[in-house]
């Protein structure tokens, strides 16, 4: 039956006159409503940077996790609904042991990408379930150095050398395009400072480094870290100083 | 309403003149007609006959018998007073009955605005475009086939459209019709066609003219909603062919304004010559209307208010909303506390309670439901 364009949302597995999956994209903009998460690779390694945006003292900042570690040399961080969110990170943990089960050796960070991006793909396509309202940042070490992975919704998988999702994906995605070098590859000291700088851009005075979470993997030893909060603290402090005035000076423009 | 027996009044003399006004049915139900008087000579036949013999004074009410029983007339001038109409009278019209339609457009706002152009602030590609008009409507054969003569005004509420609508009023002092998209929509099939047909006749008239069309979008929406509401491509099929017809419609020009640009029917977007995005105010706008706005407080306010701050704060605001939710609010609070003068605690407790608006207008769901 012709009629507006609401009509191709209602199912999933309908297609619109000009080719769009209305809920895939509906699913896209579920993720934006999440807080931002950013993942930078750098000559030492990929970090991975989120803002856990914390609005109630009654909330136990522990317990809000962002950044999970899926195997010894994988960290996935999300954002988008929350409970989307977890139960992907569930899947991808099953698959790292089901890998190293089958072929006695740990998970491609690549493998264990598509796996979950192929999950997801199949809630584009069979009838009666929604898409994952969640986006993911896959970030890992393996025999092939560092590797950054993003998924969306639809089920896409693009590796990145820095990349943004949620809230501020747009903004950031600019600032990282105008610092990045893609011949160079930065620092791990350069790389944090990068996303830190996001960040403050995103949160401009609300930045708080209660709400800030690092973790990184290191070529060297490919072990998930999570940096401890008095360095995250350091670390935002000089940021705060090196950019103020630089995030302030769009405003007065 | 009868004649008067001739024989018995013979000292009355005959009227000379009887001017007539318009004064409408005793009793409206909706389905009456409005006469409307196109033949004058035809006109004072026909109602000498029906009225002949009468005496008639100044405020006497005639009727009509026939073609609209019960319309009437008044008489202003009855000249001499208190005679009798006859074969020799004259017959005047007090006001051109013929082309009563104007009068209800005329109604429809050609009113003072005290803004100006300068009260606007910020959008800047709208005040230039708006030069442009200004400059057609002083000299339109300057521009002569090239003059403006579809614009479109979009944007988010509250971020000035309308106001500049009313500033070009004020300032230009042409002819210009203000309309809201709902007067033109019709109760009955094809009312709607027919008022956007005499706007732009009457407009075409009085040209150069600017047409003023507020929240077009509830009437120019796209035909794929005929389903939904009857009078979608009627309305619109008129819309089309007078802003870029078979007629030409020479100095008219036509303003739209519009929150959602998306529904509009293809056709329609596509004859704006120009699509101007009205955007919310960014902090150096913000900051702006923050003083301007202040400074027309009735009672003063605190200097130790750090404006930039507020500015600042007050990201995603719309120009209205500051004014109202925030600067009235304040001062509001102010007054209430029989506080002499306006001070930062009073600004921020408005800030907060309009933070709980604007999340609500963000549409923030559940903190929990994502991150």
């Amino acid at each position: 039956m012709m009629g507006p364009q609401m009509g191709y949302d209602r199912a999933i597995t309908v297609f619109s006159p000009d080719g769009r999956l209305f809920q895939v994209e509906y699913a896209r903009e579920a993720v934006k409503r999440g807080t931002t998460a950013i993942g930078i690779k750098s000559s030492e390694g990929v970090v991975l940077l989120v803002d856990k945006r914390i609005t109630s003292n009654l909330l136990i900042p522990e317990s809000i996790e962002k950044i999970f570690k899926i195997d010894d040399h994988i960290a996935i961080a999300t954002s988008g609904l929350v409970a989307d969110s977890r139960v992907l990170v569930d899947r991808a943990r099953l698959e790292c042991q089901i890998n190293k089960l089958t072929y006695d050796e740990p998970i491609r960070v690549e493998g264990l990408a598509k796996r979950i991006s192929d999950h997801k793909q199949q809630y584009t396509q069979y009838g009666g379930v929604r898409p994952y309202g969640a986006a993911l940042l896959i970030a890992g070490v393996d025999n092939n150095g560092a590797r950054l992975f993003e998924t969306d919704p639809s089920g896409a998988l693009v590796e990145y050398l820095a990349t943004a999702i949620g809230e501020g994906r747009d903004t950031v995605l600019k600032l990282l395009e105008e610092e990045i070098d893609p011949e160079k590859r930065i620092s791990f000291e350069d790389s944090i400072f990068l996303g830190l700088k996001c960040l403050y851009n995103i949160a401009k005075d609300k930045l708080n480094a209660e709400t800030i979470e690092i973790g990184y993997i290191l070529i060297k030893d490919a072990i998930v870290r999570k940096m401890d909060p008095k360095d995250v603290r350091e670390y935002v402090e000089k940021v705060k100083y090196l950019y103020k005035d630089e995030i302030n000076k769009e405003d007065k423009e | 309403m009868q004649p008067i027996d001739i024989k018995k009044d013979e000292t009355k003399m005959n009227t000379k003149y009887l001017m007539l006004k318009n004064a409408g049915f005793p009793m409206i139900t909706g389905c009456e007609e409005k006469p409307i008087i196109k033949n004058k000579e035809l006109f004072e036949k026909y109602v000498k006959e029906q009225w002949i013999g009468m005496c008639v004074k100044k405020g006497d009410y005639l009727f009509d018998k026939y073609i609209s029983p019960g319309f009437a007339f008044k008489a202003v001038i009855v000249e001499p007073e208190n005679s009798i109409i006859d074969e020799s009278t004259v017959i005047l019209l007090e006001e051109e009955i013929v082309d009563e339609i104007d009068e209800e457009i005329e109604e429809d706002f050609k009113k003072e605005y005290r803004i100006k152009f300068s009260d606007v602030i910020g959008q800047k590609s709208a005040k230039s475009k708006c030069s442009v008009i200004k400059m057609f409507l002083q000299d339109p054969d300057k521009f002569g086939d090239w003059a403006p003569k579809n614009i479109l005004f979009y944007g988010p509420s509250g971020t000035g459209k309308t106001m500049l609508a009313k500033a070009l009023v004020s300032e230009t002092n042409a002819e210009m019709v203000c309309i809201n998209a709902t007067s033109l929509i019709g109760g009955f099939v094809g009312e709607g066609s027919s008022n956007i047909h005499r706007l732009y006749d009457y407009a075409e008239k009085n040209a150069p003219c600017i047409i003023f069309i507020d929240e077009i979008d509830a009437i120019a929406l796209d035909r794929r909603y005929q389903e939904l509401r009857g009078d979608v491509s009627e309305i619109v099929n008129a819309l089309i062919t007078e802003m870029d017809g078979i007629k030409d419609r020479r100095g008219v020009c036509l303003i739209a304004a519009t929150n959602l640009p998306n529904v509009l029917d293809n056709a329609i977007k596509n004859r704006f010559e120009e699509e101007i995005e009205f955007t919310l105010p960014n902090f150096s706008d913000r900051l702006e209307i923050l003083k301007r706005y202040m400074k027309t407080y009735p009672i003063p306010f605190s200097d130790k208010i750090n404006l930039k701050k507020f500015a600042r704060y007050l990201e995603g605001y719309s120009g209205r909303d500051i004014v109202e939710k925030v600067l009235k609010v304040a001062l509001h609070r102010a007054l209430i506390n029989d506080e002499k003068e306006v001070k930062e605690e009073h600004l921020i407790s408005a800030f907060n309670d309009s933070e709980i608006i604007m999340k609500k207008k963000r549409n923030l769901p559940a903190n929990n439901l994502y991150r």
